[in-house]
């Protein structure tokens, strides 16, 4: 029993330390604090190190990876979200947005963190392999959304700031417009093609699986929808040339949506898409 | 430290005054040779179009700061204009303090101005070929540079535009991610227009066009730049090409419409339009701002951010104290420890010629098989009294935070003994 005395150490352990992390980015971006900025980087990687290692040791001791629930789910989105922007960091190397993006991975965290419950015993469909595709498509997908969405509302409050010519602390610290905008772009595409494979791997396998498999399911709606804003966002971008406030706004709106699937929908509305 | 230091700067005087004690390279050669010749043992002067600052070690007998505020105008021959009042003079760690300032860019004229420190390290350079630089002023020339070097990675005083035309760049930045690939139009001739393109140029802009309505102007700007001339009739054509616009034309009524901009974006496919209006009236109409992706800026706007940046550097200026404050505290503990070798030197020698005068003097007392003994016994009279002060100096010489308290041990002992000058001219020569 000392195995799960540990996860759920770990589980409490886990939001304190996004916390403190995001608290570092906060300072570094609002304060200006060399040794800060120096040591962000560091702390970033070790809470990814730490959350992965507690991702695992809840693999081992549930003997199942945390992708059967909702909360296990919103866990390895956190991760994830913090990877993608490591990478982000790494490659571009401005560090000035990662208050905004390590938030969303606090808010994450600590919605995981608070509701998760240990299952032992889940149904035998939740250990296939196409199961694993689809849960890790969506995941890139819901990653890649939420950061385009972060950088979206940041290209926002950028734009804002400029048009206004009332410059703050938003005009100081965040990169550029054009490279807010690329990120936001970028990670959208990605984001909906990843989103496409978990669509297309759900509605083909799904019904094979679930007996009350319904077209008609809220789940597949909302994201049949989700999937539609995205689709129209970029004919708008490919096709009518729209660019900056609009579609970062779409971004965001589409955004939304995720959200409201992932938590009323998910949690009050599916009939089947929940496993316990 | 026996420096002092005297100098005419923006808050002393004005500039036609200011302007009559400025030094070329060779009148500050000129006057350093006669500076080093009987006044101080090592010197330095800085002259820049704020200020003319002179630092000397080792004044000579009788040089203090109204005397040599006189020889630095004689110099000068500027009698008429300059007089004393418009120098400042400070001595030891207040010259240091003030040096370091003007290092920070505190002093400036415009706060966090990083053009001072290598006029400094030019100035400095001029002193070695001068052959008036020495271990003290080597030494204070590294913290001044440390101090310099400091400020501008631990704070952010020399961050942000401060002048119209980098506010323009500056705002290019916040919008573009690589000006590289980007290209801008000048309308019209104007300083401010001129420079900005010249920044833009330093920042790697892709192309430049220009327009003028007297197109040899353009023709001329564009070839000094290296961009191509735009007739200045087809305008509102080339904003379908270009990123950037700077506009400074002399001209009653809007240079650019609203409804040209709209049409011109959605040829452009709405890639965003950086507009820099400089014109005083106006050259766009204002109306412009409010369609999306358009970014502009006039006069104000620009202002706004150099007020803001202005600011938001002197936000800074705690931290920059702070900074000084620990490289003085440094310098001080170095110079400190220079005195405390000789002091202990001298100290140690002192006590010996006395003690060997006393035994020589009653040695004949002694019987020969004692004399041996005598010399050993007084010796060690003599190192048990030196023990306890040499080892307190030395801890103080060798750095800790008592370098104040150090100081007042060294000039006392040296006082009480009677040790003339100071323990490091002994040491040097």
């Amino acid at each position: 029993m000392s195995g799960s005395l540990a996860v759920e150490l770990l589980a409490v352990l886990m939001p304190v330390l996004y916390a403190v992390l995001v608290l570092l980015y906060g300072l570094a971006f609002f304060g200006t604090y060399p040794a800060v900025e120096r040591v962000k980087a560091r702390v970033l990687f070790a809470v990814i190190v730490a959350h992965l290692a507690y991702l695992a040791l809840r693999t081992a001791v549930f003997d199942h990876p945390p992708i059967t629930s909702l909360f296990e789910i919103m866990s390895v989105l956190a991760v994830s979200i913090a990877i993608g922007y490591a990478y982000i960091e790494v490659r571009t190397r401005t560090g000035t947005t990662g208050f905004f993006i390590l938030l969303l991975a606090l808010a994450f965290q600590t919605a995981s963190s608070l509701f998760v419950k240990d299952s032992p015993q889940i149904p035998a469909y939740l250990h296939s392999y196409v199961l694993g595709f689809h849960v890790s498509a969506a995941l890139l997908g819901y990653t890649a959304i939420s950061l385009s969405a972060v950088y979206g509302l940041l290209y926002l409050l950028l734009y804002r700031e400029m048009k206004s010519t009332r410059f703050g602390v938003i005009y100081a610290r965040l990169p550029n417009l054009e490279m807010l905008e690329t990120m936001s772009d970028n990670a959208v595409v990605f984001g909906f093609i990843a989103l496409t494979v978990a669509i297309v791997i759900g509605i083909l396998w799904l019904p094979r699986v679930f007996q009350e498999y319904s077209y008609w399911d809220p789940k597949l709606i909302g994201t049949i929808v989700i999937w539609l804003l995205y689709a129209a966002g970029l004919a708008a971008k490919k096709i009518l040339g729209w660019q900056g406030r609009k579609t970062m706004i779409i971004a965001l709106v589409a955004f939304g949506f995720v959200f409201l699937s992932m938590t009323v929908i998910n949690l009050y509305l599916s009939s089947f898409h929940r496993f316990h | 430290m026996d420096l002092l230091s005297i100098g005419i700067s923006h808050h002393t005087a004005p500039l036609e005054v200011r302007e009559r004690m400025w030094f070329s390279h060779e009148e500050i050669a000129g006057a350093l040779t006669r500076l080093k010749d009987g006044l101080f043992r090592e010197c330095v002067l800085v002259s820049t179009c704020n200020r003319t600052e002179l630092y000397g070690i080792g004044p000579a007998q009788g040089i203090d700061g109204t005397s040599l505020t006189k020889l630095l105008i004689d110099v000068k021959g500027a009698g008429g204009t300059v007089r004393a009042e418009h120098f400042h003079s400070v001595e030891s760690g207040g010259a240091i303090n003030h040096l370091f300032k003007v290092a920070a860019g505190i002093d400036s004229m415009v706060i966090g101005d990083i053009q001072i420190l290598n006029q400094l390290k030019e100035a400095f350079a001029l002193a070695k070929e001068a052959d008036t630089m020495g271990p003290v002023l080597n030494r204070l020339m590294q913290a001044t540079l440390h101090v310099g070097k400091r400020v501008r990675t631990e704070t952010s005083i020399c961050e942000g535009a401060v002048s119209v035309s980098y506010a323009a760049v500056e705002l290019a930045n916040k919008i573009f991610a690589d000006l590289g690939k980007k290209s801008a139009l000048l309308i019209g001739a104007g300083e401010t227009g001129e420079l900005t393109l010249k920044h833009l140029l330093g920042k790697g802009i892709g192309h430049v066009k220009i327009a003028n309505r007297t197109r040899a102007k353009a023709e001329a700007l564009a070839d000094a730049m290296g961009g191509t001339v735009v007739d200045y009739d087809a305008i509102v054509d080339a904003l379908r090409s270009v990123d950037i616009i700077i506009s400074s034309v002399n001209s009653p009524s809007y240079v650019v419409q609203p409804e040209e901009v709209q049409q011109v974006m959605k040829q452009r496919w709405n890639n965003p339009l950086f507009i820099i209006d400089i014109g005083v009236p106006r050259n766009v109409n204002p109306a412009a701002r409010k369609i999306d992706n358009v970014f502009l800026y006039d006069m104000d706007a620009l202002g706004a951010i150099v007020d803001m940046n202005l600011e938001r550097r002197k936000t800074e200026i705690p931290k920059v104290t702070r900074i000084i404050r620990e490289e003085l505290a440094g310098l001080l503990r170095w110079h400190n420890s220079l005195e405390v070798g000789p002091t202990i030197q001298e100290f140690r020698e002192t006590l010996e010629t006395i003690r060997s005068q006393e035994v020589g003097k009653h040695v004949n007392r002694f019987r020969p098989e004692d004399r041996e003994l005598l010399d050993l016994v007084t010796k060690r009279i003599v190192n048990k009294i030196l023990h306890h002060p040499t080892t307190v100096l030395k801890q103080g010489g060798e750095g800790n935070d008592h370098s104040n308290e150090s100081i007042l041990r060294v000039k006392t002992l040296r006082e009480l003994f009677g040790f003339s000058g100071n323990g490091r001219d002994r040491h040097e020569d």
